[in-house]
């Protein structure tokens, strides 16, 4: 059954790289959405560490994903005379150049939610949810101040003048001067992006379902019983929220390198209620459910478009019935009661 | 112990000798439970002390006072809801095994054969119990005095040296509880470990521990063998109060 595991997740990876030979023929607007699609499977899959499995309430994960997104492509773009000297821009050059800044994307993200999270999650009840949400809105306000990557214009590039000046706008006083612009380049594409949701599925599964693993599902039931029976609760809530930045931080670099421009609005508290949105739908602790959820809210959308402003209202609506009539998600189950004797 | 300007547990000393088996009884809301809380760190004891393998271990937190070998059922039944019968169990271990956060993602080799040992521990000690047919349900829908022994079983999962057992026969009827005082003096003989027990029933107490002490409004009023207490007049008052009241 183990090796079973490991098969089917190598043999998943081998035909995403098939598919990924065949991409090419795909109706443009059909692949960014499967592309999307994808994103937001691995942000809720994330968060689903978090939230469904470990029963916390992180309410930022948008954060984490600006954090991933922003760093990596400053990076690609800043360094890319540095990337393209070393690696050369070759399909393997550019995936190595990729894997570099994917890496240092999730691992920002991850830094920076152990920086969060230890504070906020020693104490008792649930102030994580407000530190979260005000860890998201400090990121985003900063990124919005931030000229080296655009701040509130976005960014999509930088200029690289013959004299070493680099911005991502054109320089006045250097018209004369030649320039490079960097471009965000198109690393994503659907074999990355459904690479790590076979990785976020087959990481999270394996760890969820070991000996180890049922310490997070112990802290979500009863924290007073999990302890008492050796179980150091921050540590599992601190891990469980890292893990959770770093696949956050991951998304947000695929995200940055498909759409080749970031905004601070895309990071904004909407993102962050969305993906919430995703795990409560899908069944806290559901992985097949948050999974169908992720599909199901990143297509909805898209038939929504002529309404799009009353999507947050159609959100709140959904979320309130679901409350109100399957408060174990849409897909999550709930423990039968057997009465016996 | 006090809550706010409550003392519910005064100069309560007692002592619990290696694989000795001691029950502790007292009315309601004598302050049984709260001695419990106080050992295990849940809550911490307004002034005195508390010593375990002659270390203090009031500074520690309840997970470390597991790793420090005392563990505990909960009278008010806390079982993991979401979690099988088996995976209750499971958790104890997780405190004492090797394959941790990142053997477990990777499944390294180490790892399945660690898994195979938790499995087989939790089945012998499921069937010492009699719960080894319910392994797969959900912890909370088995029957109250099943939980009670899942309870049980999840503590001594910890390998504990200290078990506290706080009314784990409560809701059971009487031949279920002789029944199941034998196997807790069993395996109290088997993983030679001290157990301190709480219970309400005097007869039952009487008939397994070695020593008793009695708890009343938050002191100790007695303490001796089942005999002496049987005998003792404090005693004889506080539960014949304890069944006018009741
Ligand atoms: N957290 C708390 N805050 C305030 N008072 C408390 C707290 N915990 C317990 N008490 C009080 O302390 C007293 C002792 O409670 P405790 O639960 O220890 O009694 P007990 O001997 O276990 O009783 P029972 O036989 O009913 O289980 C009770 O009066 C109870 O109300
Ligand atoms: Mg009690």
């Amino acid at each position: 059954m183990q090796v079973k595991s490991k098969l089917l997740f190598l043999s998943s990876i081998a035909v995403i790289f098939v598919i990924n030979l065949f991409s090419g023929s795909i109706d443009p607007y059909f692949y960014t959405v499967i592309i999307y699609i994808g994103i937001n499977i691995i942000l809720a899959t994330s968060l689903n560490l978090i939230n469904g499995y470990t029963g916390q309430f992180s309410l930022g994960h948008a954060g984490f994903m600006a954090i991933g997104g922003y760093l990596s492509i400053a990076l690609s773009t800043y360094f890319a005379p540095f990337f393209q000297s070393t690696f050369g821009t070759g399909a393997f050059g550019n995936a190595i150049t990729f894997i570099i800044v994917l890496l240092a994307g999730g691992t920002a993200a991850a830094l920076v939610g152990l920086l969060v999270g230890v504070p906020s999650l020693r104490l008792k009840g649930d102030y994580l949810a407000i530190t979260t949400l005000g860890f998201a809105e400090i990121i985003r306000v900063v990124i919005q101040n931030m000229d080296v990557i655009g701040a509130s214009q976005g960014f999509r590039g930088v200029y690289i003048y013959a004299n070493g000046v680099k911005s991502p706008q054109m320089v006045q006083d250097l018209v004369d001067m030649p320039t490079v612009f960097y471009a965000v380049p198109q690393f994503t594409n659907f074999f990355w992006t459904f690479l790590f949701v076979a990785i976020i599925i087959y990481y999270v599964s394996n760890l969820i379902n070991s000996t180890y693993g049922r310490g997070f599902l112990s802290v979500k039931d009863d924290e007073i019983a999990a302890e008492s029976m050796g179980i150091n609760t921050t540590k599992f809530k601190v891990s469980a929220f890292v893990t959770g930045a770093f696949f956050a931080g991951i998304a947000g670099v695929l995200y940055g390198h498909f759409n080749l421009y970031l905004n601070p609005e895309d990071f904004n508290f909407l993102k962050s209620v969305e993906i919430v949105v995703m795990v409560i739908l899908g069944g806290m602790g559901s992985m097949i459910g948050v999974i169908i959820a992720a599909v199901l809210l990143t297509i909805l959308p898209e038939f929504l478009r002529s309404v799009s402003e009353y999507r947050m209202i159609i959100y709140a609506l959904l979320l309130i019935i679901m409350m109100l009539t399957r408060p174990q998600g849409l897909f999550g189950f709930k423990v039968k009661l057997k009465k016996k004797k | 112990m006090r809550f706010g300007g409550l003392t519910c547990v005064d100069k309560v000393s007692t002592t619990v000798e290696d694989n000795e088996l001691v029950g502790m009884i007292g009315p309601n809301g004598a302050g049984k439970t709260t001695v419990f809380n106080m050992i295990t760190g849940v809550y911490d004891p307004s002034d005195g002390d508390i010593l375990f393998n002659n270390e203090s271990i009031v500074p520690y937190k309840p997970f470390e006072v597991s790793e420090k070998g005392i563990s505990r059922t909960f009278q008010n039944i806390r079982l993991f809801k979401s979690l099988s019968v088996k995976d209750n169990v499971r958790v104890s271990f997780i405190k004492n095994i090797k394959s941790k956060y990142f053997s477990s993602v990777l499944q390294l080799p180490k790892f399945y054969k660690e898994e195979k040992e938790i499995d087989k521990k939790i089945d012998e000690l499921l069937e010492m119990f009699d719960l080894l047919h319910e392994k797969d349900e959900y912890a909370v829908s088995l029957p109250y005095g099943d939980q009670r022994k899942l309870e049980i079983v999840r503590a001594l999962a910890t390998s504990p040296r200290l078990l506290l057992l706080d009314e784990p026969a409560a809701g059971m009827n009487p031949t279920e509880k002789v029944d199941l005082m034998n196997l807790i003096k069993k395996i109290k003989d088997l993983f030679h470990i001290s157990i301190l027990l709480i219970e309400h029933d005097m007869k039952v107490v009487m008939g397994v521990c070695e020593r008793i002490f009695v708890l009343e409004y938050g002191k100790k009023i007695a303490e001796g063998k089942p005999e002496e207490i049987r005998n003792d007049e404090k005693v004889i008052l506080a539960y014949l109060g304890d069944t006018h009241h009741a």
